[in-house]
């Protein structure tokens, strides 16, 4: 084996001194360890970029293996004689299973294959939600592709101009909240949308993700193209027992979560009804009896996570579709807009794939290179992009402000004679 | 009408190769102007195959996909 060269690296290593874990820390006890070149190379490229106050990557280039548009983000060193085990340091998105859950003998494998093929170095996860191996040469990439594909059964993510590896929350089968059967909705559009998950199609990229409640744990809103948010459309449920437990302090509000420090004793009236923003909540403290006007509740969540065991989501529930969230880099950052305010989800999802067919027709042949839907929506309207390009109807949901009309219109029978009274009549009574 | 995919293919490479002199790497979205009586989405279809064949690369800018002639402009590798 070729001797290993380790970089000085003084500027890096101040990193260790601070209160928190530091990955050089880490990166040089897996490279002593394992003997990786590659680690010391990347510690020693990183001094040099600390000195020159610049990068020393370049990317582009290489997109994926044979036959995939994305999945590869290709990544160059510009030093690439000083820091020869680094001269390509590709970074390859893993399609992550839903929920991010992995059974550990996949997780041994899967450190175990990248100890061989790559820089052993992982990043779980990419805020896409992908699992991010970091760092291999070109090489490897295919050898990489065949062992996720043949022995672990998983496939690369999405980068480029493609469908972004959609993500969800953990969903039903951890969270008792969940109106949505996340993992499924995100399986089955994984699969429906291999196409253009990997081979790109469109302006820019676009992402799914899915979240079981509007705790939005996923933060769908603000980072999906299309956010997809469990909701109900019945009413809260309350078990008016327990409220009393908690007004009486015998069950702690938020699940004992802000125990640590002393609160004082549990106001509903100030914790939670004071705080609802549709102030559609009323506690009745002469009956100890909790009341809400389920038509004016717009899914805050506040009042369901104060008091948990009291109060729970309706049993009809389906999806709010959002769509048009970005991160700001054209425009500025913009939460997703609601498009169909309830939509039931069940298997196979054809109401949704209808309409997430329509978006991809109009963006694809009318967005510019580069513009999220989010942009598009902003450049046609949203008024248009409903009516004209979704094909929906407007309704109030679609309108954050007036939520009333301020104006009155007359129509003809509305007025007494109608458009085409006699005016000389009217002046005789009521001179100019 | 719907065109031919070979046909559709040629019109692609006729495309990529008289461009290839000022700009070798295209977005998806320029073929597709360039070629407007075909639908975009088979557009991507035979330029899809067309990389399968070997004819055509992509191109990653990073954050985005383009489409370039293998050998043509900036090589996808940079070894060196």
């Amino acid at each position: 084996m070729a001797d290993i060269k380790k970089h000085d690296t003084p500027t890096v290593d101040e990193l260790k001194s601070g209160p928190w874990p530091s990955f050089v820390d880490d990166i040089y006890s897996y490279a002593e360890k394992h003997q990786k070149q590659s680690c010391f190379d990347l510690m020693g490229q990183l001094e040099l970029s600390y000195k020159h106050k610049e990068t020393h990557w370049k990317h582009g280039g290489i997109v994926g293996v044979f036959g995939y548009g994305g999945g590869v983000i290709g990544r160059y060193s510009d030093q690439q004689e000083k820091f020869p085990a680094i001269w390509a340091f590709h970074t390859i998105r893993v399609n992550q299973p839903a929920s991010k859950w992995y059974h550990t003998s996949l997780l041994r494998k899967l450190c175990e294959m990248w100890d061989h093929r790559g820089s052993g170095l992982f990043n779980f996860h990419g805020s896409t939600g992908d699992a991010v191996l970091l760092g291999t040469v070109t090489e490897q990439l295919e050898p990489v592709f065949f062992d996720l594909t043949h022995q672990f059964n998983m496939d690369l993510g999405g980068s480029g101009s493609n469908l972004r590896t959609p993500s969800c929350c953990v969903g039903k089968a951890r969270c008792e909240w969940s109106c949505l059967d996340t993992q499924a909705i995100c399986y089955d559009l994984t699969m429906t949308y291999q196409d253009e998950l990997h081979r790109p199609a469109f302006p820019y990229k676009f992402k799914f993700k899915i979240s079981g409640c509007p705790n939005d744990c996923v933060a769908a809103i603000a980072r999906a193209d299309c956010s997809i948010i469990g909701t109900w459309i019945d009413d809260i449920q309350i078990d008016q027992e327990a409220v009393r437990a908690y007004v009486g302090g015998e069950l702690k509000p938020n699940a004992g979560a802000h125990s640590d420090r002393d609160w004082g004793p549990f106001d509903i009236q100030k914790e939670v009804i004071d705080l609802c923003p549709t102030q559609c909540m009323y506690w009745d403290e002469k009956e100890k009896k909790l009341y809400i006007n389920n038509k004016e509740c717009n899914r805050c969540m506040h009042c369901i996570n104060v008091m948990p065991e009291a109060l729970r989501p309706g049993k009809e529930t389906g999806a709010t579709i959002l769509m048009g969230a970005k991160a700001p880099i054209l425009e500025g950052a913009q939460l997703s807009t609601v498009i169909v305010p309830f939509m039931r989800m069940e298997p196979p999802y054809d109401t949704l794939k209808e309409l997430i067919d329509k978006v991809w027709d109009f963006w694809m042949e009318n967005g510019k290179n580069r513009e999220r839907v989010g942009e598009i929506m902003q450049r046609v309207g949203l008024n248009r992009f409903i009516t004209d390009i979704l094909g929906l109807k407007p309704i109030p949901q679609h309108v954050r402000e007036p939520r009333s009309n301020p104006y009155v219109f007359w129509k003809e029978e509305e007025v007494p004679g109608g458009w085409e009274r006699d005016l000389a009549e009217f002046r005789k009574r009521h001179p100019a | 009408m719907a065109m031919d995919k070979e046909e559709l293919k040629r019109k692609i490479m006729e495309f990529m190769e008289k461009k290839s002199g000022a700009k070798s790497k295209v977005y998806l979205k320029d073929m597709q102007r360039a070629i407007p009586d075909a639908s975009p989405r088979d557009i991507k279809k035979a330029a899809n195959e067309l990389v399968q064949e070997g004819k055509l690369e992509y191109f990653s800018t990073g954050s985005t996909v383009m489409y370039g002639i293998p050998g043509k402009g900036q090589p996808v590798e940079q070894k060196g």
